[in-house]
């Protein structure tokens, strides 16, 4: 096999990439230079060599823990769940979370085989300590698809005997959005979730 | 609606043409197997994307080529072009509305406004209680918002909650399910027991319009109104006319609580959590959720001497295409109501096994309720029966439309 076919079944298996697409890629990775392959090359076995998940939280980091973990001065009483490593950065950017993650690495699919075990449930309950009352609050912030809503209603039930105030986030109207373009079952949950404005 | 023009590109046998069609409709004429139903069946097809007689995308297009082409230009109100292609060798299927692709078929379905009525629908009322849930999936997808979504989070919920009651493993797992089965199951068991009950008093009268008098029926049978294997056992067997009776009772009462709107559905929610928690034993035996709308049913009965029977075990052949055509009229009726907009029909061989008395009052009521185009099918001129003066005369022949 020539070392450009190689590249395009390599580029194939990358979620998205058709062969098309995954020979787009190829010829045009081997008409620009040699260098910025090397670059790519390198980024790449930079991250195969270096990053690892976070053995506390599932984070993907290169130190021991991540800095999240690592940070002192965030909020230990305060774990937010999400379902895989990228949500993190999603709810980092916000920058008005200062609590702690925990990642998944996936949510509940019998479908695809995904079951309970196949999740890192037991790691979150392990950082669970009662005694010394911390964390106080998880916030499971799983999507709101059927998938995400019943790992939710899954991870409830298992929090629930811990003596943690367990959160969910809310669902409602995309912020900037017309009433009007909303589907109907998001008008709903919004209406369900209304909140008491305050001046 | 009104549909205007329609071009054919390798949809079945019909080849490539475009057709214009007159605001009042058009009766097809020709011989048996010449294409007169595929006709029906590429205009319908631009209602909700795929055949109405449940043959897959591949089956649609012609012989020896790959891709299918459907478009429809339609007058009403606003004006709007429906357009729906299918290529087979990558499998790909394209939906657009004036232009521009639809990100989901379902933001385009119902834009036609039509109804479709064959022969083969009398099992509608003959068939299982799958064909009665598909029926009103299928109305109720095209007129009422929010079912779409709630049917089809409903089904994946239920298909996650099976796969890990399989599983085994851990059956406890399944329970995670439940909230998203009730909530989403709630307001399909609602929305269907709102429709029931708002168009039986229609149906009844459809039903004795046609047929010169039998006194017919139509309930919802909702499970999470049942109580338990008892009246499920009954239900199943279908045919000791007291049990079903009893049944149409529970149903009617979750009818009832369906229509009272938001707090209804609360409590239709409420049910369906009980049912769910008595039959936990038998799912975790059966490895399936064997409580839910999944397992509801249209009933629909009959006035026989002293006692109401349903249409589906008793009811004589007249009797059921009776019950299938009112069930269609009803449809074509809630389109009318809900989109306001005049309903298009498309009536394949209609009169075909109906006698003489009924054929001519169904065309009677046609012709009173329905100001809309009507495109109908009949394999000769005798059998149009349809009497607007008007209606043009089109033939079909291997395929090939003559206007």
């Amino acid at each position: 096999m020539s070392s450009i076919d190689s590249l395009v079944r390599e580029l194939r298996r990358l979620p998205g990439i058709g062969s098309k697409t995954a020979y787009r890629l190829a010829f045009h990775l081997v008409k620009g230079s040699a260098e910025d392959m090397k670059r790519l090359a390198a980024a790449l076995h930079g991250v195969a060599d270096r990053v690892h998940p976070c053995p506390v939280c599932g984070n993907y980091c290169e130190e021991r823990v991540c800095p999240v973990c690592a940070d002192p001065r965030r909020d230990r009483s305060v774990i937010c769940v999400v379902e895989e490593a990228y949500e993190v950065g999603a709810i980092e950017r916000t920058g008005r979370f200062k609590g702690l993650f925990h990642v998944l690495g996936g949510r509940l699919s019998p479908l695809d085989g995904v079951g309970p075990e196949a999740l890192a449930f037991d790691g979150l309950l392990s950082r669970i300590d009662g005694e010394a009352g911390e964390p106080s609050e998880v916030i499971l912030a799983t999507n709101a698809s059927v998938e995400g809503e019943a790992t939710a209603v899954y991870l409830e039930g298992l929090l629930r005997p811990l003596s943690v105030r367990v959160t969910r986030l809310a669902r409602g109207i995309p912020v900037g959005s017309d009433l009007e373009y909303v589907d109907g079952t998001t008008i709903a949950e919004a209406l369900a979730g209304r909140r008491e404005m305050s001046a | 609606m009104v549909l205007r023009d329609l071009e054919l590109r390798h949809f079945r046998n019909l080849g490539v043409q475009t057709l214009r069609f007159p605001p009042e409709g058009v009766a097809v004429i020709g011989d048996n197997a010449q294409g007169k139903t595929n006709l029906l069946e590429a205009i319908y097809y631009l209602e909700c994307f795929r055949s109405f007689r449940g043959a897959r995308d591949a089956e649609l297009t012609a012989f020896s080529e790959d891709v299918f082409h459907v478009k429809g230009v339609l007058e009403g109100e606003r004006p709007v072009t429906v357009a729906a292609g299918f290529d087979g060798s990558g499998k790909a299927k394209k939906v657009s509305v004036d232009g521009k692709e639809a990100p989901r078929f379902s933001a385009a379905f119902g834009r036609l406004g039509a109804m479709i009525f064959a022969p083969a629908d009398v099992d509608l009322v003959s068939g299982g209680p799958a064909r009665r849930r598909q029926f009103l999936d299928v109305v109720l997808s095209l007129n009422r918002s929010g079912y779409v979504k709630a049917l089809q989070s409903y089904r994946k919920a239920l298909a996650q909650r099976n796969a890990a009651l399989r599983t085994g493993a851990n059956p406890q797992a399944a329970r995670a399910w439940d909230g998203t089965l009730v909530e989403h199951g709630a307001r399909v068991t609602c929305l269907r027991a709102e429709w029931a009950a708002a168009w039986a008093e229609p149906f009844a009268s459809y039903c004795s319009a046609i047929s010169g008098g039998d006194r017919a029926a139509l309930a919802y049978r909702a499970d999470v109104g049942t109580a338990g294997d008892g009246a499920e056992a009954g239900a199943e067997s279908g045919g000791s006319g007291a049990g079903v009776v009893g049944v149409v009772g529970g149903g009617d009462a979750v009818g009832a609580a369906a229509a009272t709107g938001e707090a209804g559905e609360a409590q239709v929610a409420e049910a369906y959590r009980r049912r769910l928690a008595e039959s936990w034993p038998s799912d975790v035996r059966r490895q399936r959720t064997t409580a839910g709308p999944h397992r509801d049913d249209l009933i629909l009965t009959v006035e026989a001497p002293g006692r109401r029977v349903p249409v589906r075990a008793f009811g004589s052949g007249g009797q059921r295409r009776t019950a299938a055509l009112a069930l269609r009229l009803v449809e074509a009726a809630t389109i009318r109501q809900q989109r306001g907009t005049e309903p298009i029909l498309l009536l394949d061989d209609a009169f075909a096994e109906l006698d003489d008395g009924r054929s001519q009052r169904v065309v009677a009521l046609v012709e009173e309720e329905s100001a809309g185009q009507v495109v109908l099918t009949a394999p000769s001129e005798s059998d149009v029966r349809l009497r607007r003066p008007s209606l043009a005369r089109w033939r079909i022949r291997g395929g090939v439309i003559e206007a």
